[in-house]
């Protein structure tokens, strides 16, 4: 298992560090030698249910919610031995609740703190992304507008303040940009995405807002400027959005569907290669294979890959994970856990085209299912 | 009472004698229907602006909701993204259920100890005081120390008793309060003739100063059920939420109820799981307005029969201090 | 406690028995009558535990700072003052007290007039039918879940006012009072549609509280005054208004308690914008929204700090609206003529 190798090497800050050793790594999911057919022989081990019926309970992530929900009652049609419910609080609460034992699954956009107790892992289940939306006049749905890091920061702390700016201008040539005031949304709740919004910043532009606040968060100082918006929720950055004109926002990429359907434009966002890409299937997936190695916590930034391989990926990208406490009550409801994790992450059942296509995210690699086994194989 | 210090606008000292005598009296005749018309059509506004929201809502939810009602929602558990809020209902008349007995029981307890058993003191007085400044303490304030001390500090996870705790810290008040003033109702004359026929004080209690109240005290625990179902911020960290059916337990294992649907679902991507928010909303409605109704019409039968009336004390009901 | 009155009228001919049931019922009574005290006093001295590390950590800046940072939860935490919190976290409360007053203060303003307009046209003029289905309204306003009103908030009120009614009340006339409405109308989630939201969910507990007042005060006082020839109007701002103000008083005071401590409407109809209102109509939030919003990013701060802050601010709404009812309910009891205040929503 070659992701182990790099266990405990790579700091947990930031992506930076596991650059070096992701850039010589070959990108290609079959890059350590690993296959879907091999990682789906040891899911199938692991997917066994226990014998006895075993109710489980998931909290967390928002954004892994609808998802997650999909899995529980389809699988409970497939397993009856075991139930599961889920509830959307948020990350922290999943994470903080499976540590205390309220639940046994806390669905979480983030991984742990390394100050966390090594109890806790963070599986990763599946992969998602961000979109960058707005509302421009004039802008047709066809054109992306190109925006990157440094801009975006630009944008929210109140520097750059007007579409037709000369530093929009200068990324997006040829573009028609209206005499619009920009009005930046954020999310007023603690949220993931705010995380993976601001990690995305501070990566491409290191001297900006989010460092000088304290780096990124699920909840920020945002920078005081006038134009600016929260709103409440990926849903509420979604209406938010439709509903002003000039508006810029960061959203969960299972709500691309209804963003479109909503007539907001998204981005192409600039990666760590120097080319703007949108967030498709192919961008995701090109993101993520760019890191072939995993440390095996599977503590990971997948945001803004600096890899080679990674010339076609889509910046903002991330693992979403499940957390779980090694120790559970009984070695049923570990096994519970485990047979339904394994499941859901697995290609053939929990994160099949069909499962995961209109939400946009991505079923993990060989590699990162790998990873993924070595953790749930410390649970019981 | 206060009538030696009433000034009368408009008149002179003279007062009382306020005919169309002058000319000047006539315009200021004028200016004070003008003015007398003035405040009652700011009070018809102020009605107006007192109704309007509250059909506006109504109108709203029925609007959202109705028009692709699905039946099943009632006899569908939810998936979490989907399918219907039968785990919902019952866990909301569960949770009713166990506010009822806990709250009813408590609340009465207390409100029969203030009106009838301890001797008013200071510290009847402190008791009570306590329990109407406690329905002042914000709900999430209640909601939060419920989760910290009982679901994280007990470690009882989410729960239904940490829920029905909370709430019913949040209700007891009113039961209390309503019970009390119930029992001050009754008159005088019954306990002396149940007395005098020989009965324990307990047994005149319960046989003919009690059921004499029970309208009074049934109007409090409903409007504590009504409370107790509107509510979500103290429950979503402790009752939590649960796509199955409530198990009986009433530790380890959390319910799923009404206000979650509506608070969680509302920002869904999917718009059928949105229109389940409405859904829950317009349940919880339903249930609050059914509950309001049958307090008036307990209310009501209990008027026709008043003990009150026979004795031509006037009108005063327990429980809803306030409104009728 | 005071189980000895109950039972002092036992005379030897009763059963032992029955003294004893009326002991265990005056015992089993006075338990349940101290149970509020003890969710009260139970309630304060959590929060307070749960608090202090926060409080030791923020300081006095709590009360007076702006800044609303968590700092790094991924980082190495950091020992200050004996409190371990991660490196950059810094806690200012401040727009959140500041946005719980001013929102409260708009859904005084506003629900003040319009309960004690519409109670006294209950009171003074509406036959008994129509009176009882007014009544019925207010008791179903009272009803209304906070969630149910939140989401007509955020999806038909805020809306509606931001395109219909914000737009007027930007183009009054540049002097004092109204130039409080100038400015960016937003897209309806702020401050006034925030107090709007408010002002209705406490309009029941002043109209009723008002109304009933009224129907206490003695008709010979007021016959007394129209006997003077006064107009309906006029007897009764010389009669009612002086009977019932101390009581109404009360009553408004209750119903900013009220406000102060509303989570789950205000936290949809705010936008829960961490930072005061930069305008009327700007986003901004409460104590009681954030508790709520922020709980679950707190979560995820690995030394705890960030929801032992949300604790301290818990505790900071709490004595709030304790101050509040607590005053309320003393000025009531010393001045008014036996009125009983409603308590909590106003039913």
């Amino acid at each position: 298992m070659g992701a182990a190798a790099l266990a405990g090497t790579l700091a947990l800050t930031g992506v930076t560090t596991s650059l070096a050793s992701a850039s010589t790594a070959r990108a290609t999911s079959s890059g350590s030698g690993l296959s879907y057919p091999a990682v789906e022989k040891e899911l199938t081990a692991i997917e066994t249910p226990p014998s006895s019926k075993v109710a489980l309970l998931e909290t967390g992530s928002t954004l892994l919610y609808p998802l997650i929900s999909k899995w529980a009652a389809v699988y409970a049609k497939q397993h009856t031995s075991i139930s599961v419910t889920t509830a959307g609080t948020g990350s922290g609460t999943g994470q903080s609740e499976a540590l205390d034992g309220a639940v046994q699954i806390g669905a979480s956009d983030a991984y742990l703190p390394p100050t966390d107790p090594k109890t806790l892992l963070n599986i990763p289940v599946d992969i998602s992304a961000q979109q960058i939306d707005y509302n421009v006049k004039g802008v047709p749905q066809s054109t992306h507008l190109k925006l990157d890091g440094t801009l975006l920061n630009n944008i929210y702390a109140g520097k750059v303040t007007n579409w037709d700016s000369s530093a929009i201008k200068a990324l997006n040539p040829g573009v028609k940009l209206p005499d619009q005031t920009i009005v930046p949304l954020h999310r007023s709740d603690g949220s993931g995405d705010t995380f993976l919004f601001t990690s995305y910043q501070d990566f491409q532009d290191p001297k900006g807002w989010v460092a000088s606040q304290g780096g990124p968060n699920t909840s920020v100082q945002w920078p005081s400027n006038p134009a600016a918006l929260a709103e409440l929720g990926n849903q509420g950055m979604e209406t938010g959005c439709k509903a002003t004109p000039g508006c810029i926002a960061y959203i969960g990429v299972s709500y691309l569907n209804e963003a479109i359907k909503d007539r907001l434009g998204y981005a192409q966002i600039l990666n760590g290669d120097g080319n703007y890409e949108l967030p498709t299937h192919k961008g995701i997936a090109a993101e993520v294979a760019s890191y072939s190695s995993l440390p095996a916590s599977a503590a990971l930034s997948l945001i803004d890959s600096k890899a080679a391989s990674a010339k076609d990926g889509y910046p903002i990208v991330n693992f979403e994970y499940a957390i779980v406490n090694e120790h559970q009550r009984n070695a049923a409801t570990a096994r519970a856990v485990k047979a339904f994790l394994a499941w859901g992450m697995d290609p053939r059942y929990g994160s099949t085209g069909k499962m995961l296509g209109p939400i946009y995210f991505q079923a993990l690699s060989p590699e990162a299912i790998n990873v993924a086994i070595a953790l749930l194989d410390k649970v019981s | 009472m206060s009538s030696g210090t009433i000034r009368v606008p408009g008149l002179g000292g003279a007062g009382g004698s306020a005919g169309p005598a002058g000319s000047g009296s006539l315009t200021i005749a004028r200016r004070r229907r003008v003015a007398d018309r003035a405040l009652w059509s700011a009070c018809a506004l102020a009605l107006a602006l007192v109704v309007a929201p509250v059909v506006w809502v109504l109108v709203e939810v029925v609007r959202e909701a109705v028009p692709g009602w699905q039946w099943s929602v009632l006899w569908t558990r939810s998936t979490g993204a989907g399918g219907g809020l039968s785990n919902a209902v019952v866990g909301t008349f569960v949770i009713m259920l166990g506010v009822g007995v806990l709250a009813g029981g408590v609340g009465l307890g207390a409100g029969v100890y203030l009106a009838e058993i301890a001797r008013p003191s200071w510290r009847t007085a402190v008791l009570r005081s306590a329990s109407e400044v406690l329905s002042g303490v914000p709900s999430i304030v209640l909601g939060y120390v419920g989760y910290e001390a009982l679901v994280v500090g007990l470690h009882w996870g989410f729960s239904l008793l940490a829920g029905l705790i909370v709430l019913s810290v949040l209700v007891v008040p009113y039961v209390a309060k309503s019970t009390e003033l119930a029992l001050d109702q009754v008159p005088l004359a019954y306990r002396e003739g149940g007395e005098a026929l020989g009965m324990a004080k307990t047994r005149v209690l319960r046989t003919v100063v009690l059921r004499s109240a029970v309208p009074g005290i049934a109007t409090g625990i409903i409007i504590a059920l009504a409370i107790s179902v509107g509510e979500t911020a103290p429950l979503i960290y402790t009752a939590f939420w649960s796509n199955g059916y409530p198990t009986g337990a009433l530790l380890h294992q959390p319910v799923g109820y009404l206000t979650y649907a509506t608070w969680s679902f509302y920002d869904d991507p999917s718009t059928a799981v949105r229109a389940l928010a409405f859904d829950a909303s317009l349940l919880v409605v339903v249930v609050v307005l059914a509950l309001i109704a049958i307090s008036r019409l307990v209310v009501r039968r209990a008027q026709r029969y008043s003990p009150e009336r026979a004795l031509g004390a006037g009108r005063r009901r327990g429980g809803q201090a306030g409104v009728d | 406690m005071q189980g000895g009155s109950f039972v002092a009228g036992t005379t030897g001919w009763r059963s032992r028995s029955r003294l004893l049931g009326e002991r265990a019922l005056a015992a089993a009574t006075a338990v349940t009558a101290v149970v509020p005290l003890g969710a009260l006093v139970a309630t304060v001295v959590i929060l307070v535990v749960e608090a202090l590390p926060a409080i030791r950590f923020n300081g006095w800046h709590f009360l007076v700072g702006s800044a609303w940072r968590p700092g790094d939860y991924y980082g190495e935490p950091v020992r200050t003052g004996g409190v371990l919190h991660p490196a950059g976290a810094s806690y200012g409360a401040f727009p959140l007290v500041i946005g719980t007053i001013e929102s409260s203060a708009i859904a005084l303003v506003v629900a003040f007039p319009v309960a004690v307009g519409a109670a006294v046209l209950v009171v003074e003029k509406l036959p008994a039918r129509l009176a009882g289905a007014i009544g019925f309204c207010l008791e179903v306003l009272a009803g209304i879940p906070s969630v149910v009103f939140g989401l007509w908030g955020v999806l038909e009120f805020g809306p509606w006012l931001a395109r219909d009614v914000y737009p007027i009340l930007a183009h009054l006339p540049n002097i004092p009072p109204f130039d409080i409405f100038r400015g960016n109308v937003g897209h309806g989630l702020g401050l006034l549609s925030g107090g709007l939201v408010l002002a209705c969910m406490i309009v029941p507990i002043i109209a009723a509280t008002t109304r009933d007042l009224l129907r206490q005060v003695p008709g010979a006082t007021k016959e007394g005054a129209v006997a003077l020839g006064m107009t309906h109007a006029e007897s009764f701002r010389a009669v009612q208004v002086r009977w019932v103000r101390t009581g109404v008083l009360g009553a408004v005071i209750l119903g900013l308690g009220r406000a102060l401590g509303e989570t789950i409407a205000i936290a949809l109809v705010t936008g829960s914008v961490l930072q005061s209102a930069t305008n009327i109509y700007g986003g901004m939030t409460t104590i009681a929204a954030t508790i709520v919003s922020l709980l679950d990013s707190a979560e995820g701060d690995p030394t705890g700090l960030a929801v032992r802050t949300l604790a301290e601010a818990a505790l900071v709404l709490a004595l709030l609206t304790l101050v509040v009812n607590i005053g309320a309910r003393l000025m009531v009891r010393r001045s008014a003529r036996g009125a009983a205040l409603p308590i909590g929503a106003g039913f």
